[in-house]
């Protein structure tokens, strides 16, 4: 095959990738639904400006965005394919439902955006938002739900827990410019840790190395503490954060889910402000959320905390074995004539088999082998089995009969 | 066969000297031959093709050219969109300097901090890309980008906030009434390649003396681009409310035409008519502002509200609405000056009448892709869709069109007159897209009140006038 008919960075979902993908939608939605989540879909065009301020994205990501002027452009305006679903939803919460006090909201969308090389550009992510003031109970709740459904796919989840806030506060500590702290903080969302030793020259208080410190792991609520200690005096504001991250830590140990705490992990998004966590399965991040409290003000509807999370779609569905295709037992009908009246018998037959539970094969073409073959005749229907005699059967409804219950319907 | 390509304007003297210098005599090139393919004296193998310097990287990007110079910031504007393209900058060749900037007017502000308390931030620019790049860097808020065919110095303040320029100097800004915010690039002539010639191709006949001249102090660094601007939404500033109605009137080809309906419309603008304009002409009419800009950045401004009427052609017309079928900007006066057709055309060679034997014949040549060059590109994307072309690309150039066609593209939209250029360049027109006037636009949902309508009208009817004089000439 020419791949040069198909895009860069685009690709096929074929059956056996489709199957497992569905798998993942339907574990997904079903966690989702018996949590009490409502299902929503937002558009795949959005405008660009929901993404470009500050506290939105970080420079790589919307450097990455696909952006273009809409047919109706003429103002100078930009839009964007939907580089994530979190901005869109929250979007979606001010425009259509800002009068709910509270908002639980699920979505299966893609997301675009550019890439090197032949890296994917289009992601399909599972994703959820609890809009409503619900900390700690409802970081906590985010996080059960993701490992629910990684584990009813078969997955073993590793939860990765950490805290933008403790970076924020440290960048404010150091007595940067807010444009300094917003940009050495978009250089460690980009994945520059080292920009981390630039603000440990300025907080030389803070004593051995915010990096070592920040950029290690930690377990639980006693690494928490070692935290506290060693920080906390230099950086008195870090209280707010480590409370919240050891609020949300202290619920999980009660629960039994085991976590690791690496403060600094950010990546991204910007608009991440109290807790956050990551799930990882074999070492691959499949998933990953967190508090976003500032973002629902930004775009101009009031002050309401929230958070969310999203899981990886593709990345999940790629890690699950190959399924069997689901076949519902199969009946080709053929006509031998071709008349149209034959032909039209033949689809009668097939709809009412469809309705008794088969899987019904008109127009030839599927590989799969069928377990019955009908054909139409003069004055009725010629059943096939192999290893079984033909039958001839006068009526839709008396084939439909000898097969059911010949399957034991 | 080396191809290399060379930028018509400024450049051309300054860069003429310096390859005479490397060895490398272009024939015609410095005095400013209007030919657009130029022999190398005594070097066979180097095929010299003038271009619009703006075009170059796109030119070397393509393929269609191994080696070019152009100003470093016209590579960087389509790099900072396109990372991918295989062009490589080589050599700063010590001519042509200037910085890229950002530049606001008087009483703005001198940094870039007020940004943040704007509610929307309106960017003019030669350079898109670079606009749009920077406005995210600086993470404006709300911001909209003008793309403008050029004198983006005289947008700021009424319409835009800032424009990104390029200019020799600060002091060049200062003059203009502007005021250098933030320097983006610091930039001047570069040899530039194309990677995969480089990669497989043995160009150093002409690399070689273009290399080995003596190191040029250039400029290095390469972008900058802003910190984020704190958002500040306590500050922001409601939009003024005009209380003039804005006309735009042409510089280049139209302004002959335009001169010549504005005086018959009995309309007197102090600095304007046909043979001199200045930036902002006085108009005798009370509640009137006049400024002179681009024509083929009317549209826009209309559509956007920032001017209430234009003169511009149609051409530049229907490629605004091509591009925006919603746009609210219509022609509201045919002013029946500067008549041409914009025309489909191809070699002499091409053995077709029509367009439909054309892509017969491309057919039977089994071209996978038909390489369709125009300046105005949103026309020519029309265009090709509505003929039904297969694979197609539409190469944007900013002039020099006629020495495209057949080497560097396979057709051609071209505005044409009387066909004489077309022969002297062994092309033919084989489809008419449509004839373009010099007309007058507005939105076609004006709503203007008391004066700002009285004034409207009174240019509207003056310029309808006009056109009912050619006609009794």
């Amino acid at each position: 095959m020419d791949d040069s008919m198909r895009c860069r960075g685009m690709r096929d979902i074929l059956p056996d990738e489709m199957r497992r993908f569905r798998r993942v939608e339907q574990a997904f939605r079903e966690v989702c639904l018996g949590w009490g989540y409502e299902e929503v879909r937002t558009p795949t065009i959005e405008h660009l400006h929901l993404f470009t301020s500050t506290g939105t994205l970080s420079p790589q990501m919307l450097g990455r965005v696909y952006s273009f002027l809409d047919w109706d452009g003429w103002s100078g305006e930009r839009v964007v394919l939907r580089p994530e679903s979190t901005i869109p939803a929250v979007r979606l919460y001010v425009q259509e439902m800002r009068d709910r006090k509270a908002a639980k909201l699920f979505y299966v969308q893609n997301v675009f955006h550019f890439a090197q090389g032949d890296e994917s550009r289009e992601e399909w992510q599972c994703g959820v938002e609890l809009i409503g003031d619900t900390q700690p109970v409802g970081d906590v709740e985010l996080i059960l739900m993701g490992c629910e459904v990684l584990q009813r796919l078969g997955l073993q989840p590793e939860l990765r827990l950490s805290a933008p806030g403790i970076l924020r506060v440290i960048l404010a500590r150091a007595g940067l410019e807010m444009s300094e702290q917003l940009a050495l903080y978009d250089r460690i969302l980009d994945g520059d840790v080292g920009a981390l030793d630039e603000v440990q020259e300025r907080l030389s208080d803070a004593g051995g190395s915010l990096r070592a410190l920040l950029s290690s792991e930690g377990e639980g609520v006693p690494y928490l503490n070692n935290l506290r200690a060693a920080l906390f005096p230099a950086v008195p504001e870090l209280a707010r954060p480590l409370d919240e991250l050891t609020a949300v830590a202290e619920v999980l140990n009660e629960t039994g889910c085991p976590y690791r705490i690496s403060p600094a992990r950010v990546r991204n998004f910007e608009y991440y402000t109290g807790p956050a966590f990551h799930f990882q399965v074999d070492g691959k991040t499949v998933g990953g959320g967190g508090r976003y409290d500032a973002l629902i003000s930004l775009i101009g509807g009031g002050g309401t905390p929230a958070s969310g999370f999203a899981l990886y779609l593709d990345l999940i569905a790629g890690l699950l074995p190959v399924d069997r295709a689901e076949e519902l037992p199969s009946v080709g009908v053929r006509s031998g004539s071709g008349k149209p009246d034959d032909l039209a018998a033949a689809f009668r037959l097939a709809s009412a088999l469809r309705n008794a539970g088969r899987s019904v094969d008109v127009a030839a073409g599927r590989e799969a082998a069928v377990s019955w073959q009908v054909e139409v005749v003069a004055g009725g229907f010629l059943l096939n089995r192999d290893g079984a005699a033909p039958r001839r059967l006068p009526s839709v409804e008396e084939v439909v009969r000898v097969i059911t219950e010949a399957a034991g319907d | 066969m080396i191809k290399l390509a060379l930028p018509a304007g400024d450049l051309r003297s300054p860069l003429a000297q310096l390859l005479v210098s490397c060895g490398l005599r272009v024939e015609g090139y410095g005095r400013g031959s209007r030919a657009y393919r130029l022999p190398v004296e005594g070097r066979e193998d180097v095929v010299v093709r003038v271009f619009r310097e703006k075009d170059i990287p796109i030119q070397i990007a393509l393929g269609n050219y191994d080696l070019g110079v152009c100003n470093l910031a016209w590579l960087t504007e389509m790099q900072v969109r396109f990372p991918r393209q295989p062009v490589v900058a080589l050599r700063g060749m010590g001519v042509g300097q200037c910085g890229i900037f950002a530049a606001g007017t008087d009483g703005a502000g001198d940094g870039l901090a007020h940004l943040g308390s704007m509610g929307l931030v309106r960017l003019a620019s030669e350079y898109p890309n670079l606009a749009e790049t920077f406005a995210m860097a600086a993470r404006l808020p709300a911001y909209r980008v003008q793309a403008v065919w050029g004198a983006a110095e005289a947008y700021p303040p009424e319409d835009a906030d800032l424009a990104i320029v390029a200019a020799a100097e600060e002091a060049t800004l200062r003059a203009q009434g502007l005021r250098p915010l933030f320097c983006l690039l610091d930039s001047s002539a570069w040899l530039i390649a194309n990677a995969d010639a480089l990669a497989s191709k043995d160009l150093s006949a002409v690399l070689g003396p273009l290399m080995a001249g003596a190191p040029v102090p250039g400029p290095a660094g390469g972008l900058r681009l802003p910190p984020p601007v704190p958002p500040d939404k306590r500050a922001a500033q409601p939009l003024r409310e005009r209380s003039s109605v804005r006309l735009a009137v042409p510089d280049g080809h139209q302004q002959p035409n335009a001169a010549d309906a504005l005086r018959v419309a009995g309309l007197v603008f102090d600095g304007y008519d046909e043979s001199r304009c200045v930036r902002r002409p006085v108009s005798s009419l009370v509640g009137l502002e006049v400024k002179v800009i681009r024509p083929h950045d009317m549209p826009q401004l209309v559509a956007s509200g920032e001017m209430d009427l234009a003169i511009t052609g149609r051409d530049c017309l229907m490629n605004h609405l091509y591009r925006f079928p919603s746009s609210p900007v219509a022609e509201v006066v045919d002013l029946r000056r500067g008549q041409f057709n914009l025309s489909a055309v191809v070699s002499e060679e091409l053995p077709a009448a029509s367009i439909g034997e054309a892509l017969d014949s491309w057919r039977s040549q089994q071209k996978a892709v038909l390489r369709v060059a125009a300046e105005l590109p949103d026309v020519a994307d029309h265009y090709a869709r509505s003929r039904h072309f297969w694979r197609y690309q539409v190469i944007p150039i900013a002039g020099a069109s006629e020495g495209f066609v057949p080497e560097d593209a396979d057709l051609l939209i071209e505005g044409t007159e009387t066909g004489k250029t077309l022969a002297e360049n062994r092309l033919k027109a084989i489809d008419l897209l449509f004839g373009s006037t010099t007309c007058v636009i507005a939105r076609k949902d004006v709503a203007l009140h008391g004066r700002r309508r009285r004034v409207f009208d009174e240019v509207v009817a003056a310029l309808r006038r006009s056109v009912r004089t050619v006609e009794t000439v």
